[in-house]
């Protein structure tokens, strides 16, 4: 899968900005498939659809009544679901744009909603401590739930006690890393082997999934009090994450170096809340920021 | 009772003038209501059995499909008329009477009621016209009318003391009185002045020329009093204080734009990025107007005119009801009034001051006179007070100078002569002076207070009542020495401190001195006295500042603190020794319905094993074993195979502590199991065409001298443990020169050696040889090969091989020995003798066997016997 020459570099030119949002855009997530698409969840109570290529924005949902914290992609790319301060998951239609389902239930703001593959369930998590599903409730987090990654078998959250917890439903069993730190993101690679954990003690790390060791540890980058989700980049050979300065840092996976540039220049004038690589497509990924903006970065065509 | 009765029971044994016979069962009368209604009215009744009635007792709320409110007639759907719809009638030919429907017609009672209560009352009476005086009259549009004013006040409902004013010639406007002269009204209205303000007022005056001389022979009416209408201070708060200000509005800071807007949420545009999302009080999508409007609670007890507005004259006060906010008041000399403040309107009050009385010119203070007035107990009066006040005269000196006999008389009178003569000697002789030298009055006026020398030096013994004053404590002690030893210098005031002070102190020791003194005598003894330990905190006096070295100690404490209290999985994670130290597993039971969601098969936790704990040897739980089935999906027998017998023993026994992996799940408890496959080489081609060639070649043989092993082979492709059982022997005759394989054949080999050992001798050598050469390139182990069959296809083909090859040459052994033995042996007779060496307890087992079970069945046994 990696590719064999090691980590590509990052793709460091703006391709659009997208800035139709008013205020921090929260997160930002590709559709499915072949992701030309891009959602925008942010504070101002809005998910936008805007086409990736062109940065245009095509379509407004508009419907929370508090600040979008998440947002999960169908695998049909049919529907999508959307969480925040409204204490409650809405499930939107993506042509029409209407909700065609609220799921309440939580009594804080949902940090974190996911679709599973099929989309059958989907799965939320919330600063009332608790990841529910529609089924059910699992209540071992001590604290806010910041995180959420929904695999075939399995669902792994992170939470602000510093734990990441893997629910595997084939063994029934709960892992429960302690990574020490509130943890803002994790996600696994493709072969469920490890996981990419981001917590607010300027550290990314690389943990085994089975043993729950350490296999590396990305830091250089600031990152202490938002929620900066990093990624893996393509080919899951680097580790991508933006930082509260608005940096863009890029790590190998491997040795854990970081990237050249070091530091890396400056991409947003705010905390980047989210970074997010095209699935497919080597040379792109998109970045957004509380800075009220959404940027594609794509690789010039020139350099790679 | 009649006597039959009486006698029955008389025979029954029934005492007749009992109570219980004579009992009467008839009651005569209406029994009383009971007193008071038993029923609770505060009793819990359930909800669904509430009833709602309105005022009239009728019950007005139903259910749901009623709507919750009145029904129609009597609460049913229909009305007085019942069901019977009315008619249709022409009204073509009267249509003069039908009367337009009003809505109210439609209404019912509690409509109407609601209605005439939205109905807003409009007072048609005319204000009361004592308050008019002041205001022309002509206010209801009919200005300066005289006609119209004269009959709209005829409408006027006067009060009766009006009426009676009225009839007596007075007017309204007018002063009540007898008229007067019009220098005198000039007067009054010069005097006149607004009651409210103080300020000369000219509003009503008389405008009439003082050179009038028609005007002079007037009289005229009285100037009106305007009433004075003081307003009741009925609020807590003060002088230039609004209602309603907020602190930072009272202090001039603008506030007051930020608190009222609020989260500006409109439907349209709301809670914006701008907005601060930890507003979560705010009910977004609540618009009604209600909500919106937010009145402080305590302004709704204020009417407006509450309010006090100060300043100067009524006109003002209407114009500016807030007064506090308008930052444009100034005072009378131009500086601006501070903010928060208004001026006032009101006059203020000059408070009087009254001059006290006159001092005596040669007055002194003297504030001893008032120290001595005061009566002290200790303090004996000083002999000569130098007081100017009365002189001190004794009753007899009294008497002397009011010209009276003295007629008191000395104690000696009555006395003996004899006793007084003692008396004198006694006087004259050394009696001992009053105890206690006074000790030396200070130059001061005040005396020095006496502590009597043993109660000063048991009081130094005793309690120490200053100890926490160390200073106050040496000069309580230096006290009770001067008091204890006449010869100790006597405690002198404090340098710079004032005789009155000194003086009080003094009078504290000798206060305390009295007090804290031990009990003398034998009670002494008995008590011990208390001993001040200073044992709690230090205290310091005034508000402790901590310093930077207390912090840092606080810190540092709290530190070490902490760190004693980290569990280790946190230190763990602190140090970054990510793994087993920061890892908890623990079991989790997911949702059936979540199992089914994601397609996968519902985990089955055993009840009482942690499943998770990976160190269980015994996979007890049958999920695992399906899917061990599942992940050995190949080929089931071989892998039941191996925990039989041979390895068990072995394998089981490493196994059962490995811990449970992803890798060994489906092992079952053979960690081993697999490895066999993975490590399998194929053996050498020759083998595979000795054994597939031979299968056509001996077709014929079998026929004609059936082998147990040819029959099990075909029985085996029936059921797989008989395959199982063909693969152990195919297994057996391939390594069989090398003795390798022993408990099939051992009861055989004896008999075989007990026959032809002669015959052996040959043979073995000779197939040995043979054979080592053909199979040692396939020659894999006995185990490995079980394994590795199943590779292969049909395990049944393979074992046919290498006995049809050795049939060939058992098949003459075979007429020499038994014919229901089994075939293969025969090369292993040559060794067996070996192999029973190795093999003892199998050899033994198989003695007992092979006997019992001749023939055919044999064959089978030994191996049962293998795998037991």
């Amino acid at each position: 899968m990696a590719p064999s020459r090691g980590p590509q570099p990052i793709p460091r030119d703006l391709h659009v900005v997208l800035n139709n949002h008013k205020g921090p855009v929260n997160v930002a997530r590709y559709a499915k498939g072949s992701a030309k698409y891009i959602l925008t969840g942010g504070q101002d109570r809005t998910v936008r659809l805007w086409n990736a290529n062109l940065g245009t924005e095509i379509k407004t949902f508009a419907g929370h009544g508090y600040e979008v914290l998440s947002v999960t992609v169908a695998h049909d790319n049919a529907k999508f679901a959307s969480s925040g301060g409204d204490r409650s998951v809405f499930v939107w239609d993506v042509a029409t744009g209407q909700t065609i389902r609220r799921l309440s239930g939580h009594l804080g703001k949902i940090h974190a909603v996911e679709f599973n593959e099929d989309a059958s369930v989907v799965a939320s998590g919330s600063y009332d401590s608790t990841t529910r599903q529609s089924i059910q409730t699992l209540e071992e987090a001590r604290d806010a739930v910041q995180t959420l990654y929904v695999g075939s078998t399995y669902l792994i959250s992170g939470s602000v006690d510093g734990h990441v917890r893997t629910y595997d439903l084939r063994k029934g069993e709960l892992r429960s890393d302690f990574i020490g730190n509130p943890v803002t993101a994790v996600i696994p690679t493709q072969d469920s082997t490890t996981y990419l954990a981001t917590s607010l003690d300027n550290h990314v790390r690389l943990m085994d999934m089975a043993t729950g060791k350490m296999l590396n540890d990305f830091t250089g980058h600031a990152n202490e009090s938002y929620r900066c989700r990093a990624c893996f980049s393509y080919g899951e050979a680097g580790v991508l994450c933006g930082d509260e300065k608005g940096l863009i840092w890029a790590w190998d996976l491997l040795d854990g170096k970081v990237m050249p540039p070091n530091p890396p220049p400056k991409a947003h004038h705010k905390v980047i809340t989210w970074t997010e690589h095209h699935p497919i497509d080597a040379g792109e990924f998109i970045t957004c920021s509380a800075d009220g903006t959404a940027k594609v970065w794509k690789a010039s065509t020139d350099q790679d | 009772m009649t006597s039959r009765l009486k006698r029955k029971l008389g025979d029954m044994g029934v005492d007749l003038t009992s109570r219980k016979a004579t009992e009467n069962f008839c009651l005569i009368g209406t029994p009383l209501p009971p007193l008071e209604k038993t029923k609770d009215t505060g009793e819990f009744v359930p909800l669904w059995k509430q009833e709602v009635r309105d005022e009239r007792g009728r019950r007005r709320l139903h259910g749901a499909f009623t709507g919750g409110f009145s029904a129609g007639y009597f609460n049913t759907v229909g009305s007085k008329e019942g069901w019977t719809p009315s008619t249709f009638v022409s009204s073509r030919s009267d249509r003069a009477k039908q009367v337009a429907a009003k809505p109210e017609d439609f209404m019912d009672e509690e409509d109407l009621r609601e209605l005439n209560e939205n109905r807003t009352l409009v007072s048609t009476a005319e204000p009361d016209s004592t308050g008019s005086s002041s205001q022309p009259a002509g206010n209801m549009g009919l200005d300066n009318d005289p006609i119209a004013t004269a009959l709209a006040s005829a409408q006027h409902k006067d009060s009766p003391g009006m009426k009676i004013l009225k009839k007596m010639g007075w007017r309204p406007g007018q002063g009540i009185g007898t008229r007067v002269s019009l220098a005198e009204r000039k007067r009054q209205d010069a005097q006149a002045f607004d009651p409210y303000t103080g300020v000369k007022s000219t509003e009503s005056a008389l405008d009439v020329g003082s050179d009038d001389e028609e005007a002079s022979k007037h009289k005229y009416p009285r100037r009106d009093t305007p009433i004075l209408s003081v307003s009741r201070k009925n609020k807590g708060y003060g002088l230039g204080y609004t209602p309603g200000l907020t602190l930072n509005e009272s202090i001039g800071a603008e506030s007051g734009q930020k608190g009222a807007s609020g989260p500006k949420i409109s439907a349209g545009f709301g809670l914006g990025a701008l907005n601060d999302a930890d507003e979560d009080d705010v009910d977004i999508y609540d618009s009604t107007a209600a909500s919106k409007t937010r009145i402080a609670f305590d302004h709704l007890d204020h009417d407006q005119d509450d309010t006090i507005v100060i300043g100067k004259g009524k006109g003002r006060q209407s114009n500016k009801p807030q007064g506090a906010k308008d930052p444009a008041q100034v005072f009378y000399d131009g500086t601006p009034v501070l903010p928060g403040f208004t001026l006032s309107d009101q006059p203020v009050q000059e408070d009087k001051w009254f001059p006290g009385p006159e001092v005596p010119p040669g007055w002194e203070p003297d504030p001893r006179k008032v120290w001595n007035a005061s009566p002290s107990k200790e303090k004996p009066q000083p002999p000569a007070a130098p007081s100017g006040g009365r002189p001190q005269i004794s009753a007899a000196e009294r008497g002397t100078i009011l010209g009276e006999e003295s007629k008191t008389r000395s104690i000696f009178e009555f006395m003996s002569e004899k006793d007084r003569e003692r008396i004198k000697r006694i006087a004259a002789g050394d009696v001992p002076p009053a105890p206690g030298a006074p000790a030396p009055l200070p130059p001061s006026s005040f005396t020095m207070p006496q502590v009597e020398p043993h109660i000063a030096r048991a009081a130094l013994q005793g309690f120490q009542p200053f100890t926490t004053d160390p200073a106050k404590q040496a000069r309580y002690t230096a006290f009770l020495h001067s008091q204890a030893d006449s010869n100790a210098p006597p405690l002198t005031p404090l340098p710079g401190q004032e005789p009155e002070k000194f003086h009080k102190e003094v009078e504290d020791y000798a206060k305390a001195a009295i007090l804290f003194k031990p009990i003398s005598g034998a009670m002494a003894g008995r008590f011990t006295s208390a001993v001040v330990l200073d044992v709690g905190p230090k205290v310091q006096e005034g508000l402790h500042k901590p310093t930077e070295e207390d912090y840092a100690k606080q810190e540092e404490e709290k530190r070490a603190e902490e760190e004693r209290n980290v569990p280790p999985k946190v230190h763990a994670a602190r140090m970054g020794m990510y793994g087993p130290m920061t890892r908890e597993t623990q079991p989790w039971q997911p949702a059936k319905l979540l199992c089914k969601r994601f397609g996968v098969k519902e985990p089955d936790l055993p009840a009482g094993a942690d499943a998770t704990a990976g160190e269980s040897s015994s996979f007890s739980g049958m999920s695992f074993e399906k899917e061990a089935a599942e992940v050995a999906a190949g080929a089931p027998g071989t892998f039941h195979a191996p925990t039989g017998a041979p390895s068990t023993s072995s394998v089981g026994a490493s196994s059962s502590n490995g811990p449970r992996k992803l890798e060994n799940i489906g092992m079952g408890e053979d960690e081993t199991q697999g490895a066999d496959i993975l490590t399998y080489e194929r053996p050498s081609m020759d083998i595979f065409k000795a054994i597939f060639a031979s299968d056509e070649e001996d077709s014929d043989d079998e026929g004609g001298n059936k082998d147990d092993e040819e029959q099990d082979d075909r029985d085996g492709e029936v059921g797989q443990t008989k395959s199982i059982m063909k693969q152990l022997k195919l297994q057996d005759t391939g390594p069989v020169d090398l003795a390798t394989f022993k408990p099939t054949f051992i009861p055989r080999e004896g008999k075989a050696k007990a026959n032809g050992d002669d015959q052996r001798a040959k043979e073995k050598k000779e197939k040995k040889e043979k054979k080592k050469k053909e199979k040692k390139a396939g020659l894999v182990s006995f185990q490995l090969e079980e394994d590795g069959e199943p590779n292969l296809g049909n395990p049944t083909r393979d074992k046919d091989r290498p006995k049809k090859k050795r049939k060939d040459k058992e098949k003459k052994r075979e007429e020499d020995n038994d014919a229901g033995m089994f075939v293969d042996p025969s090369p292993e007779q040559v060794k067996a003798p070996k192999a029973s060496d190795i093999t003892p307890v199998v050899e033994m087992s198989a003695h007992v066997e092979a006997p019992r079970v001749p023939g055919p069945k044999g064959r089978k046994r030994a191996i049962d016997f293998l795998d037991e």
